[in-house]
């Protein structure tokens, strides 16, 4: 059924990018309907267990699989209001410039339509908007921008007790940059560092999405709507411009929700999906996709966790996820023996008995009573930090549409995704480096984890031309300029920084940029 | 930071829902287990393989009402669900995984040690989980045996530490936000 009411704006997710667009569209005067797959989840619904943190993450639809590695994409994604960005650990660090212009740089990956100065005040408003702790003095490697409006998360043992390997290898550690409150800011309280970040804040001392551009889109007259699963971007006759969407709410009935604009947001496979199975006879490869590029260009960041045992007790279910220190020595990218890309490290990751990245599970293979002495060892002297590596743009690496649907009759799709030997040999060096590290810190044992995927990009990427990118420098199909993409898909390389702050300012910088020149989206 | 193990218990809430009788009860998954409660999708021979393996496999589990927790979550929406398989990028509904998983289980113990798993003796059950775990059970023709290895392990890990009784077993503080309304 039609629904009586056109809006200015709809937008598909309520994530990090999709609240961003509701916020600014809505401040800017504009009518916003905001349509999210998932729940309402409140900050009260947000309870303190590793099990209960299940619910945040993606179930359905089915995530297909092909190539030697996965996305882990269910463990990426987020479900209900908030997405991913419910469940994610505030690690904020910038991109950097050679980031943006990695193949004029080194000839390897592609560059962005925008260089990092057109980036950085977008960078320091969300970090002002939403409350960001760090020591910007400190962070040696970070690119110009504002200073921290908050000091440093506190350090504690765990962090103090990894340090110790990073100073006897004369690598530079600093407080690690989060979107955490180190103090109260705005009438949301400091942070208390009982590491439940991985489910969820409830106290918004996190920067969730509930916690700011939520509530502001809200307070402009933006409308949230939860359980409408987004199908389809509607387009007119013609197919140059979108007319809205095609969504279905919990009864299963079909609905199409009329829009001036329609933003896409809803996390990179997502996306890619909702853009494909827009196809019409105007786009018969999907909607945006007249280079063929819809789908491709798909990344992750391989990451590989390192583990230890210590003598002193370590607190490690203290702190915050994410970790209590950072370094970026080693983000230089041509480090030659065939390794090519970023590395960064969180250190003193705040851990708990159970789930995939707890204790029992670091070493999986261990069973029977065995299992036991070992989480209760772990519980008191355990130890955790990651170390995340940047993958190379590929083309071939992509999210296609299976033959299999979902119940309303909708294309499921299928990620192809391989690392190639640059990722994968600077993921070994990282592996062998971190427990290098742990062991210089004193570690009675020190191991590491498989490889791992953190953070999903790609899949819409933006670019100058059009015969080799989805969307241009603010986000808006080449094809199709009334549909705006947000999220990591539309990031053309990955770097190995977390991408949830660079989420933030692109769509913000693209929200403005739509809602200053809206009359010649409508035109 | 001090810890009451009692208040743990008290305050952790109620599990599974049953009603008997005409009353609606509340268990967790250990009561559930103690009071021989009955379950929803897996049948007595399911239940007595996941309680079996599992037990092997973390030894506890068992008592702890893995098999409960397993049977309150199949039914659920993928996005509701709260298990550990789903990070393994398995397509729901997830009791297509368990069923099959328990039965060439429960083949595998006949087959290659003439027992039942809850009559296999521990360096039995000791070999049969590294087969899983290494993937190399003989006939197998189930989901992957890693993957299963994996998805009971972690069961059995939620049931016994990922509790707040868990956290209060091994002597660490919870520091819960909001704690959360059931066992787990």
């Amino acid at each position: 059924m039609k629904n009586p009411e056109k809006v200015d704006v709809v937008i598909v997710g309520s994530g990090a990018a999709g609240s961003v667009y509701a916020a600014v569209f809505a401040e800017a005067g504009k009518s916003v309907l905001v349509l999210e797959k998932g729940t309402d989840r409140k900050l009260t619904d947000l309870y303190s267990s590793q099990i209960w943190a299940r619910r945040l993450k993606w179930g359905a639809p089915h995530v297909f699989e092909a190539g030697k590695d996965s996305i882990w994409y269910n463990f990426n994604a987020g479900n209900g209001y908030g997405g991913a960005a419910m469940h994610h650990y505030g690690v904020w660090p910038r991109y950097h410039p050679e980031d943006l212009q990695e193949y004029s740089r080194f000839g390897k990956g592609l560059d962005w339509p925008l260089e990092y100065d057109q980036l950085r005040p977008w960078y320091d408003q969300v970090q002002a908007d939403v409350g960001m702790s760090g020591d910007a003095e400190k962070e040696i490697w970070r690119p110009p921008g504002a200073p921290y409006p908050l000091p440093p998360l506190p350090v504690f043992v765990h962090g103090e007790v990894l340090a110790r390997g990073f100073e006897a290898l004369d690598l530079r550690t600093s407080p690690i940059p989060v979107a955490i409150l180190s103090q109260d800011y705005k009438g949301r309280p400091a942070c208390i560092y009982d590491s439940w970040c991985d489910a969820g804040c409830p106290t918004g001392a996190l920067a969730n999405p509930l916690v700011e551009y939520l509530p502001r889109a809200t307070a402009a007259g933006a409308v949230l709507q939860p359980d409408s699963y987004v199908t389809r971007v509607l387009t007119d006759r013609n197919g140059n411009k979108a007319t809205g969407v095609e969504y279905y709410d919990k009864t299963g009935e079909r609905h199409e929700q009329l829009a001036d604009a329609v933003v896409v947001a809803a996390f990179t496979v997502e996306n890619c999906r909702i853009l494909l199975n827009s196809a019409t006879g105007n786009h018969p490869g999907g909607l945006g996709n007249s280079s063929d590029t819809l789908g491709r260009y798909l990344m992750s960041h391989p990451a590989v966790n390192i583990f230890g045992m210590f003598r002193e007790e370590t607190h490690c279910y203290q702190g915050v996820s994410g970790g209590q220190l950072f370094s970026q020595d080693g983000f230089d990218k041509d480090k030659g023996k065939e390794i090519f890309g970023s590395r960064q490290w969180e250190i003193g990751l705040g851990t708990k008995p159970n789930d995939l990245l707890g204790i029992a599970m670091s070493r999986a293979e261990l069973f029977g009573n065995d299992l036991h002495d070992f989480v209760k060892r772990g519980s008191r002297h355990f130890g955790a930090m990651v170390g995340v590596c940047e993958c190379l743009p590929h083309g071939d690496n992509r999210i296609e549409l299976t033959d299999s649907k979902d119940r309303f009759g909708m294309r499921l799709a299928r990620s192809t995704f391989n690392l190639d030997d640059y990722a994968r040999n600077l993921w070994r060096e990282t592996a062998d480096l971190g427990v290098e590290i742990f062991k210089a810190a004193g570690a009675i044992e020190a191991w590491h984890s498989p490889p791992g995927g953190q953070h999903i990009m790609g899949g819409t990427i933006m670019g100058r031309d059009r015969n080799t990118s989805v969307t241009n420098e603010y986000a808006q199909l080449h094809d199709v300029p009334n549909v705006i993409i947000g999220g990591p898909s539309v990031f053309p390389t990955s770097s190995s920084v977390n991408s949830t702050f660079t989420a933030h300012a692109v769509a913000l910088r693209s929200a403005r940029h739509v809602a200053d020149h809206w009359g010649g989206l409508l035109a | 930071m001090s810890l009451s193990r009692r208040n743990f218990i008290r305050q952790s809430g109620l599990a599974v829902t049953f009603t008997v009788a005409g009353r609606t009860l509340l268990l967790t998954p250990r009561e559930a287990y103690a009071r021989e409660m009955p379950f929803s999708v897996l049948d007595r021979a399911e239940v007595e393989t996941l309680e079996a393996i599992c037990d092997h496999l973390l030894p506890g589990a068992g008592e702890n009402g893995v098999a409960h927790f397993v049977d309150h979550q199949l039914p659920l929406d993928p996005d509701d669900s709260l298990l550990f398989i789903k990070w393994f990028n398995v397509q729901p509904p997830y009791v297509d995984f368990y069923r099959p998983a328990l039965a060439e289980i429960s083949r595998a113990c006949e087959t290659v040690y003439g027992k039942s798993i809850t009559d296999l003796d521990p360096s039995g059950a000791a070999a049969l989980i590294e087969s899983l775990r290494d993937g190399n059970v003989p006939g197998w023709n189930g989901p992957p045996p890693p993957l299963v290895y994996h998805a009971l392990r972690n069961d059995a890990v939620d049931v016994v530490y990922g509790t707040m009784e868990g956290f209060a077993d091994l002597g660490i503080p919870y520091l819960a936000h909001i704690e959360p309304p059931r066992a787990w």
